[in-house]
Protein backbone atom coordinates (compact mmCIF):
# COMPACT_ATOMS: atom_id res chain seq x y z
CA UNK A 1 0.00 0.00 0.00
CA UNK A 2 2.62 2.05 0.62
CA UNK A 3 4.25 2.02 -2.80
CA UNK A 4 0.46 2.40 -3.89
CA UNK A 5 -0.03 5.86 -2.18
CA UNK A 6 3.10 7.14 -3.36
CA UNK A 7 2.25 6.27 -7.20
CA UNK A 8 4.75 3.63 -7.50
CA UNK A 9 4.27 2.16 -11.15
CA UNK A 10 5.26 -1.27 -9.55
CA UNK A 11 3.14 -1.18 -6.98
CA UNK A 12 0.01 -0.24 -9.42
CA UNK A 13 1.44 -3.26 -11.68
CA UNK A 14 1.30 -5.58 -8.77
CA UNK A 15 -2.62 -4.52 -7.96
CA UNK A 16 -4.04 -4.85 -11.24
CA UNK A 17 -1.98 -8.03 -11.98
CA UNK A 18 -4.00 -9.54 -8.93
CA UNK A 19 -7.09 -7.62 -9.10
CA UNK A 20 -8.10 -6.58 -12.90
CA UNK A 21 -9.68 -9.39 -13.83
CA UNK A 22 -12.26 -9.95 -10.92
CA UNK A 23 -12.86 -6.00 -11.26
CA UNK A 24 -13.25 -6.06 -15.07
CA UNK A 25 -15.46 -8.84 -14.67
CA UNK A 26 -17.63 -7.18 -12.29
CA UNK A 27 -17.87 -4.20 -14.51
CA UNK A 28 -18.85 -6.00 -17.52
CA UNK A 29 -21.61 -7.61 -15.90
CA UNK A 30 -23.13 -4.98 -14.42
CA UNK A 31 -22.03 -2.22 -17.44
CA UNK A 32 -22.97 -4.50 -20.26
CA UNK A 33 -20.15 -3.35 -22.29
CA UNK A 34 -16.43 -4.16 -22.52
CA UNK A 35 -15.54 -0.69 -23.19
CA UNK A 36 -17.47 0.34 -19.98
CA UNK A 37 -15.86 -2.35 -18.33
CA UNK A 38 -12.41 -0.81 -18.72
CA UNK A 39 -13.31 2.45 -17.91
CA UNK A 40 -14.75 1.51 -14.90
CA UNK A 41 -10.88 -0.97 -14.23
CA UNK A 42 -9.45 2.73 -14.41
CA UNK A 43 -11.15 4.75 -12.22
CA UNK A 44 -10.97 1.98 -10.14
CA UNK A 45 -7.02 1.87 -9.70
CA UNK A 46 -7.35 5.53 -9.93
CA UNK A 47 -9.86 5.93 -6.98
CA UNK A 48 -7.85 3.02 -5.23
CA UNK A 49 -4.12 5.52 -5.30
CA UNK A 50 -5.89 8.53 -4.75
CA UNK A 51 -7.39 6.49 -1.35
CA UNK A 52 -4.82 4.48 -0.26
CA UNK A 53 -4.25 6.69 2.31
CA UNK A 54 -7.86 6.17 3.75
CA UNK A 55 -7.03 1.76 3.30
CA UNK A 56 -7.47 0.75 7.02
CA UNK A 57 -6.13 -2.97 7.13
CA UNK A 58 -7.74 -3.18 9.97
CA UNK A 59 -11.08 -2.83 9.06
CA UNK A 60 -11.10 -5.03 6.15
CA UNK A 61 -9.38 -6.81 3.05
CA UNK A 62 -7.35 -5.02 0.22
CA UNK A 63 -9.70 -7.24 -2.28
CA UNK A 64 -12.87 -6.47 -0.85
CA UNK A 65 -11.81 -2.44 -0.42
CA UNK A 66 -11.35 -2.43 -4.62
CA UNK A 67 -14.51 -4.53 -5.03
CA UNK A 68 -16.38 -1.97 -3.12
CA UNK A 69 -14.87 0.88 -4.83
CA UNK A 70 -15.96 -0.82 -8.34
CA UNK A 71 -19.28 -1.51 -7.23
CA UNK A 72 -19.79 1.43 -6.05
CA UNK A 73 -18.15 3.06 -9.33
CA UNK A 74 -20.42 1.37 -11.35
CA UNK A 75 -23.94 1.89 -9.37
CA UNK A 76 -22.79 5.62 -9.21
CA UNK A 77 -22.49 5.82 -13.04
CA UNK A 78 -25.52 3.85 -14.08
CA UNK A 79 -27.46 6.07 -12.12
CA UNK A 80 -25.70 8.92 -13.48
CA UNK A 81 -26.37 7.58 -17.19
CA UNK A 82 -29.83 6.81 -16.79
CA UNK A 83 -31.52 9.16 -14.45
CA UNK A 84 -32.74 6.49 -12.51
CA UNK A 85 -32.72 6.75 -8.67
CA UNK A 86 -31.70 2.79 -8.68
CA UNK A 87 -29.20 0.86 -10.95
CA UNK A 88 -30.63 -0.84 -14.18
CA UNK A 89 -27.92 -3.43 -13.86
CA UNK A 90 -28.79 -7.31 -15.33
CA UNK A 91 -32.20 -8.36 -16.51
CA UNK A 92 -33.92 -10.79 -14.21
CA UNK A 93 -33.17 -13.71 -16.25
CA UNK A 94 -29.54 -12.65 -16.51
CA UNK A 95 -28.74 -12.71 -13.27
CA UNK A 96 -25.33 -14.48 -13.23
CA UNK A 97 -24.85 -17.82 -12.01
CA UNK A 98 -22.15 -17.60 -9.15
CA UNK A 99 -20.66 -20.53 -8.60
CA UNK A 100 -19.32 -21.23 -11.99
CA UNK A 101 -16.85 -23.79 -12.58
CA UNK A 102 -12.87 -23.75 -11.83
CA UNK A 103 -10.09 -21.42 -13.91
CA UNK A 104 -6.67 -21.75 -14.82
CA UNK A 105 -5.87 -19.10 -12.82
CA UNK A 106 -7.51 -19.25 -9.45
CA UNK A 107 -8.03 -16.75 -7.20
CA UNK A 108 -8.02 -17.02 -3.35
CA UNK A 109 -10.59 -14.43 -3.23
CA UNK A 110 -13.41 -15.86 -5.15
CA UNK A 111 -12.18 -19.20 -3.52
CA UNK A 112 -13.11 -17.44 -0.82
CA UNK A 113 -16.26 -15.97 -2.00
CA UNK A 114 -17.35 -18.92 -3.42
CA UNK A 115 -17.30 -21.20 -0.45
CA UNK A 116 -19.00 -18.28 1.58
CA UNK A 117 -21.98 -18.27 -0.88
CA UNK A 118 -22.32 -21.71 -0.16
CA UNK A 119 -23.15 -21.32 3.26
CA UNK A 120 -26.56 -19.93 1.76
CA UNK A 121 -29.21 -21.35 1.00
CA UNK A 122 -30.74 -21.00 -2.47
CA UNK A 123 -33.61 -18.65 -1.99
CA UNK A 124 -30.32 -16.58 -0.36
CA UNK A 125 -28.30 -16.79 -3.06
CA UNK A 126 -31.05 -15.56 -5.43
CA UNK A 127 -32.22 -12.85 -3.00
CA UNK A 128 -28.26 -11.52 -3.06
CA UNK A 129 -27.46 -11.33 -6.86
CA UNK A 130 -30.54 -9.92 -7.53
CA UNK A 131 -29.86 -7.18 -5.40
CA UNK A 132 -26.30 -7.33 -6.03
CA UNK A 133 -25.81 -7.81 -9.60
CA UNK A 134 -29.72 -7.36 -10.68
CA UNK A 135 -29.83 -3.74 -8.84
CA UNK A 136 -33.11 -4.36 -7.36
CA UNK A 137 -34.28 -2.58 -4.25
CA UNK A 138 -36.23 -4.55 -1.18
CA UNK A 139 -38.88 -3.19 -2.21
CA UNK A 140 -39.29 -3.95 -5.83
CA UNK A 141 -38.20 -7.36 -4.95
CA UNK A 142 -41.02 -7.74 -2.22
CA UNK A 143 -43.48 -6.45 -4.88
CA UNK A 144 -42.51 -9.38 -7.65
CA UNK A 145 -42.27 -11.68 -5.12
CA UNK A 146 -45.24 -10.46 -2.80
CA UNK A 147 -44.40 -10.92 0.51
CA UNK A 148 -43.42 -8.31 3.16
CA UNK A 149 -40.91 -6.08 2.34
CA UNK A 150 -39.68 -6.25 5.89
CA UNK A 151 -39.33 -10.33 5.51
CA UNK A 152 -37.24 -9.22 2.15
CA UNK A 153 -34.91 -6.88 4.31
CA UNK A 154 -34.42 -9.45 7.27
CA UNK A 155 -33.50 -12.02 4.63
CA UNK A 156 -31.12 -9.85 3.06
CA UNK A 157 -29.67 -8.83 6.08
CA UNK A 158 -28.88 -12.52 6.84
CA UNK A 159 -27.38 -13.56 3.89
CA UNK A 160 -24.77 -10.54 3.82
CA UNK A 161 -24.38 -11.52 7.57
CA UNK A 162 -24.27 -15.58 6.50
CA UNK A 163 -21.77 -14.30 4.19
CA UNK A 164 -19.40 -12.39 6.44
CA UNK A 165 -19.51 -15.14 8.81
CA UNK A 166 -18.39 -17.74 6.51
CA UNK A 167 -15.82 -15.40 5.93
CA UNK A 168 -14.82 -14.76 9.20
CA UNK A 169 -14.46 -18.65 9.79
CA UNK A 170 -12.06 -18.72 7.10
CA UNK A 171 -10.09 -16.22 8.10
CA UNK A 172 -9.66 -17.84 11.63
CA UNK A 173 -6.42 -20.21 12.30
CA UNK B 1 -32.68 9.31 11.44
CA UNK B 2 -32.44 6.86 14.23
CA UNK B 3 -29.98 3.67 14.85
CA UNK B 4 -32.80 1.42 14.10
CA UNK B 5 -34.07 3.05 11.29
CA UNK B 6 -30.41 3.05 9.99
CA UNK B 7 -29.89 -0.45 10.52
CA UNK B 8 -32.75 -1.51 8.62
CA UNK B 9 -31.45 0.39 5.04
CA UNK B 10 -27.75 -0.87 5.54
CA UNK B 11 -28.28 -4.00 4.10
CA UNK B 12 -29.59 -2.33 1.03
CA UNK B 13 -26.92 0.18 1.75
CA UNK B 14 -24.35 -2.44 1.52
CA UNK B 15 -25.76 -3.93 -2.03
CA UNK B 16 -25.49 -0.50 -3.83
CA UNK B 17 -29.28 -0.40 -4.08
CA UNK B 18 -30.65 2.41 -1.82
CA UNK B 19 -32.19 5.12 -2.92
CA UNK B 20 -29.62 8.94 -3.08
CA UNK B 21 -32.29 10.33 -0.35
CA UNK B 22 -31.89 7.24 2.07
CA UNK B 23 -28.01 6.80 0.87
CA UNK B 24 -27.12 10.34 1.92
CA UNK B 25 -29.37 10.12 5.27
CA UNK B 26 -27.62 6.85 6.38
CA UNK B 27 -24.43 8.00 5.24
CA UNK B 28 -24.59 11.26 7.44
CA UNK B 29 -25.61 9.37 9.82
CA UNK B 30 -23.01 7.11 9.99
CA UNK B 31 -20.70 10.40 10.35
CA UNK B 32 -20.98 9.80 13.99
CA UNK B 33 -22.20 6.76 14.75
CA UNK B 34 -19.48 4.02 15.53
CA UNK B 35 -22.06 1.23 16.04
CA UNK B 36 -23.86 1.66 13.15
CA UNK B 37 -20.71 2.22 11.03
CA UNK B 38 -19.18 -0.84 11.92
CA UNK B 39 -22.47 -2.94 10.70
CA UNK B 40 -22.07 -1.06 7.98
CA UNK B 41 -18.99 -2.00 7.08
CA UNK B 42 -19.05 -5.72 8.34
CA UNK B 43 -22.28 -5.82 5.49
CA UNK B 44 -20.67 -4.44 2.91
CA UNK B 45 -17.12 -6.81 3.53
CA UNK B 46 -19.65 -9.15 2.65
CA UNK B 47 -21.33 -7.38 -0.30
CA UNK B 48 -17.50 -7.10 -1.64
CA UNK B 49 -17.29 -10.65 -1.70
CA UNK B 50 -19.94 -11.38 -3.65
CA UNK B 51 -18.13 -9.47 -6.45
CA UNK B 52 -15.37 -11.98 -6.52
CA UNK B 53 -17.96 -15.25 -7.36
CA UNK B 54 -18.37 -14.52 -10.87
CA UNK B 55 -16.33 -16.24 -13.38
CA UNK B 56 -13.65 -14.90 -14.51
CA UNK B 57 -13.13 -13.04 -17.81
CA UNK B 58 -10.27 -12.13 -19.34
CA UNK B 59 -9.27 -8.44 -19.69
CA UNK B 60 -8.60 -6.31 -22.96
CA UNK B 61 -4.59 -5.95 -23.94
CA UNK B 62 -2.97 -3.12 -23.01
CA UNK B 63 -5.35 -2.45 -20.56
CA UNK B 64 -2.59 -2.81 -17.58
CA UNK B 65 -0.42 0.04 -19.26
CA UNK B 66 -3.34 2.26 -20.02
CA UNK B 67 -4.14 2.11 -16.13
CA UNK B 68 -0.48 2.01 -14.83
CA UNK B 69 -0.09 5.70 -17.59
CA UNK B 70 -3.60 7.39 -15.89
CA UNK B 71 -2.30 7.17 -12.64
CA UNK B 72 0.97 8.19 -13.45
CA UNK B 73 -1.07 10.88 -15.19
CA UNK B 74 -2.57 11.96 -12.33
CA UNK B 75 -0.17 11.75 -9.99
CA UNK B 76 1.60 14.73 -11.90
CA UNK B 77 4.41 12.42 -12.76
CA UNK B 78 7.54 13.67 -15.20
CA UNK B 79 5.28 14.92 -18.23
CA UNK B 80 2.77 16.11 -16.78
CA UNK B 81 3.11 20.36 -18.20
CA UNK B 82 2.84 21.33 -13.97
CA UNK B 83 3.55 25.18 -14.95
CA UNK B 84 0.87 25.51 -17.58
CA UNK B 85 -1.72 23.73 -15.37
CA UNK B 86 -1.05 26.41 -12.77
CA UNK B 87 -1.13 29.31 -15.55
CA UNK B 88 -4.40 27.71 -16.19
CA UNK B 89 -5.55 27.66 -13.11
CA UNK B 90 -4.90 31.49 -12.99
CA UNK B 91 -7.37 32.05 -15.88
CA UNK B 92 -9.62 29.64 -14.18
CA UNK B 93 -9.95 31.27 -10.76
CA UNK B 94 -10.67 34.78 -12.96
CA UNK B 95 -13.67 32.82 -14.21
CA UNK B 96 -14.78 31.49 -10.91
CA UNK B 97 -14.57 35.26 -9.82
CA UNK B 98 -16.55 36.40 -12.83
CA UNK B 99 -19.01 33.44 -12.58
CA UNK B 100 -19.40 33.46 -8.84
CA UNK B 101 -23.01 35.50 -8.04
CA UNK B 102 -21.90 38.49 -5.33
CA UNK B 103 -18.56 39.32 -6.80
CA UNK B 104 -20.07 42.41 -8.14
CA UNK B 105 -19.58 44.14 -4.40
CA UNK B 106 -15.74 42.17 -3.57
CA UNK B 107 -14.50 43.64 -6.97
CA UNK B 108 -15.89 46.97 -6.91
CA UNK B 109 -12.20 48.13 -6.75
CA UNK B 110 -10.90 46.75 -9.75
CA UNK B 111 -11.06 47.96 -13.61
CA UNK B 112 -14.61 48.94 -14.60
CA UNK B 113 -13.95 46.36 -17.34
CA UNK B 114 -13.65 43.20 -15.03
CA UNK B 115 -17.00 44.79 -13.08
CA UNK B 116 -19.01 44.83 -16.68
CA UNK B 117 -17.87 41.24 -17.08
CA UNK B 118 -19.35 40.14 -13.60
CA UNK B 119 -22.32 41.57 -13.58
CA UNK B 120 -22.77 39.88 -17.35
CA UNK B 121 -21.79 36.84 -15.99
CA UNK B 122 -23.84 37.00 -12.94
CA UNK B 123 -27.04 37.00 -15.42
CA UNK B 124 -25.55 34.06 -17.46
CA UNK B 125 -23.75 32.25 -14.83
CA UNK B 126 -24.60 28.65 -16.28
CA UNK B 127 -22.67 29.56 -19.42
CA UNK B 128 -19.75 30.86 -17.14
CA UNK B 129 -19.72 27.67 -15.48
CA UNK B 130 -19.78 26.00 -18.88
CA UNK B 131 -16.91 27.92 -20.07
CA UNK B 132 -15.67 26.90 -16.62
CA UNK B 133 -15.73 23.30 -16.79
CA UNK B 134 -14.01 23.64 -20.72
CA UNK B 135 -11.41 25.26 -19.54
CA UNK B 136 -10.68 22.95 -16.01
CA UNK B 137 -10.98 20.32 -18.97
CA UNK B 138 -7.86 21.45 -20.51
CA UNK B 139 -6.05 22.19 -17.47
CA UNK B 140 -6.13 18.66 -16.77
CA UNK B 141 -5.97 16.53 -19.78
CA UNK B 142 -8.19 13.82 -20.68
CA UNK B 143 -10.14 14.20 -18.17
CA UNK B 144 -13.59 15.87 -18.08
CA UNK B 145 -15.54 17.31 -14.85
CA UNK B 146 -19.08 16.86 -14.51
CA UNK B 147 -20.88 19.57 -13.08
CA UNK B 148 -21.99 17.31 -9.80
CA UNK B 149 -18.31 17.28 -8.93
CA UNK B 150 -17.41 21.13 -8.83
CA UNK B 151 -18.50 22.78 -5.76
CA UNK B 152 -19.04 26.58 -5.25
CA UNK B 153 -18.76 28.97 -2.28
CA UNK B 154 -18.22 32.47 -0.74
CA UNK B 155 -16.15 34.11 1.51
CA UNK B 156 -17.14 37.30 3.66
CA UNK B 157 -15.55 38.82 6.15
CA UNK B 158 -15.16 37.46 9.67
CA UNK B 159 -16.00 40.49 12.57
CA UNK B 160 -15.03 44.25 11.54
CA UNK B 161 -12.34 42.44 8.48
CA UNK B 162 -12.38 43.33 5.53
CA UNK B 163 -12.58 41.70 1.70
CA UNK B 164 -14.19 38.76 0.37
CA UNK B 165 -13.55 35.96 -1.91
CA UNK B 166 -14.79 33.15 -4.03
CA UNK B 167 -13.99 29.05 -3.41
CA UNK B 168 -14.07 26.03 -6.09
CA UNK B 169 -13.65 22.78 -4.79
CA UNK B 170 -13.60 19.73 -7.74
CA UNK B 171 -14.47 16.41 -6.09
CA UNK B 172 -14.24 13.79 -7.97
CA UNK B 173 -14.05 10.34 -7.81
CA UNK B 174 -11.50 9.67 -10.75
CA UNK B 175 -9.57 13.28 -10.60
CA UNK B 176 -7.42 14.47 -8.03
CA UNK B 177 -9.59 16.83 -5.80
CA UNK B 178 -8.65 20.00 -5.72
CA UNK B 179 -9.46 23.67 -4.16
CA UNK B 180 -9.20 26.97 -5.80
CA UNK B 181 -9.52 29.97 -3.77
CA UNK B 182 -9.71 33.83 -4.91
CA UNK B 183 -9.29 36.22 -2.33
CA UNK B 184 -9.99 40.19 -2.78
CA UNK B 185 -9.38 43.17 -0.27
CA UNK B 186 -7.01 41.51 2.35
CA UNK B 187 -5.15 43.64 4.93
CA UNK B 188 -1.64 43.91 3.19
CA UNK B 189 -0.28 45.15 6.63
CA UNK B 190 3.09 43.10 7.26
CA UNK B 191 1.63 42.36 10.48
CA UNK B 192 -1.19 40.44 8.68
CA UNK B 193 0.62 38.53 5.93
CA UNK B 194 1.55 35.84 4.94
CA UNK B 195 -2.77 34.50 5.15
CA UNK B 196 -3.09 31.08 5.12
CA UNK B 197 -6.26 28.95 3.56
CA UNK B 198 -7.68 26.10 4.97
CA UNK B 199 -10.34 23.24 4.64
CA UNK B 200 -12.46 22.39 8.03
CA UNK B 201 -15.02 19.18 8.15
CA UNK B 202 -17.67 18.63 10.58
CA UNK B 203 -15.10 16.77 12.99
CA UNK B 204 -12.97 19.84 12.92
CA UNK B 205 -10.00 18.21 10.82
CA UNK B 206 -8.33 20.63 9.06
CA UNK B 207 -6.41 20.73 5.62
CA UNK B 208 -4.16 23.12 3.77
CA UNK B 209 -4.85 24.40 1.31
CA UNK B 210 -2.19 27.20 0.62
CA UNK B 211 -0.72 30.36 1.61
CA UNK B 212 -1.14 33.73 0.47
CA UNK B 213 2.53 35.60 0.68
CA UNK B 214 1.90 38.57 -1.67
CA UNK B 215 -1.05 40.73 -2.17
CA UNK B 216 -1.27 42.32 -5.53
CA UNK B 217 -2.60 45.94 -5.44
CA UNK B 218 -6.38 45.05 -4.31
CA UNK B 219 -5.18 42.66 -2.12
CA UNK B 220 -6.05 40.36 -3.91
CA UNK B 221 -4.76 36.92 -4.39
CA UNK B 222 -5.25 33.45 -5.82
CA UNK B 223 -4.62 29.99 -4.45
CA UNK B 224 -4.60 26.63 -6.22
CA UNK B 225 -4.30 23.33 -4.60
CA UNK B 226 -4.85 19.95 -6.10
CA UNK B 227 -4.54 16.89 -3.34
CA UNK B 228 -2.44 13.75 -4.06
CA UNK B 229 -4.26 12.05 -1.45
CA UNK B 230 -6.78 13.52 0.66
CA UNK B 231 -10.44 13.54 0.08
CA UNK B 232 -12.57 16.82 -0.19
CA UNK B 233 -15.45 15.01 1.12
CA UNK B 234 -17.22 17.15 3.92
CA UNK B 235 -14.39 19.69 3.91
CA UNK B 236 -16.79 22.42 3.05
CA UNK B 237 -15.75 25.14 5.79
CA UNK B 238 -12.92 27.40 4.20
CA UNK B 239 -11.23 29.56 6.56
CA UNK B 240 -8.48 32.20 5.41
CA UNK B 241 -6.58 33.13 8.87
CA UNK B 242 -3.94 36.39 9.14
CA UNK B 243 -0.65 35.26 10.54
CA UNK B 244 -1.90 34.93 14.27
CA UNK B 245 -4.19 32.34 13.17
CA UNK B 246 -7.02 34.71 13.39
CA UNK B 247 -9.83 34.06 11.09
CA UNK B 248 -10.24 37.17 8.49
CA UNK B 249 -12.59 35.58 6.44
CA UNK B 250 -14.52 32.53 6.20
CA UNK B 251 -17.63 30.86 3.92
CA UNK B 252 -18.76 27.40 3.01
CA UNK B 253 -18.59 25.30 0.04
CA UNK B 254 -22.19 23.71 -0.89
CA UNK B 255 -21.15 20.20 -1.87
CA UNK B 256 -24.38 18.81 -2.16
CA UNK B 257 -25.00 21.21 -5.44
Amino acid sequence: MEGLLAGNEDAVRALYARYARPIFTLGLRLLGSAEAAEELTQDVFLAAWRKAARFDPSRGRLSTWLMTIAHNLAVDRLRRETGATRPHLVLMGEVPELLGPDEDEPLIERDVAIRAIESLSDAEKRLLARAYFGGLTAREIAEADGIPLGTVKTRLRTALIKVRRANQDKERP
Amino acid sequence: MTCLEVRELLPELAVGVLSPDDREHVEQHLRWCAGCRKEAADLGQAAATVGFALEPVAVPKGLGDRVVARVRRAAGAPGTPRRARMAAAAVVAAMVAVASLGWGAVMAGRADRFAQRAERAEREQAVALERFQRVLAGVIPGQELPEDETHLGQLAPVAAGSGGGAVLQLISPTILDFVMVIVNGLDPAEGAMPYRVRLVNEGGDVLRAGRIDELDADGGAEVFHQFKTADLTGYATVNVVDSTGAVVLAGVVDQSA
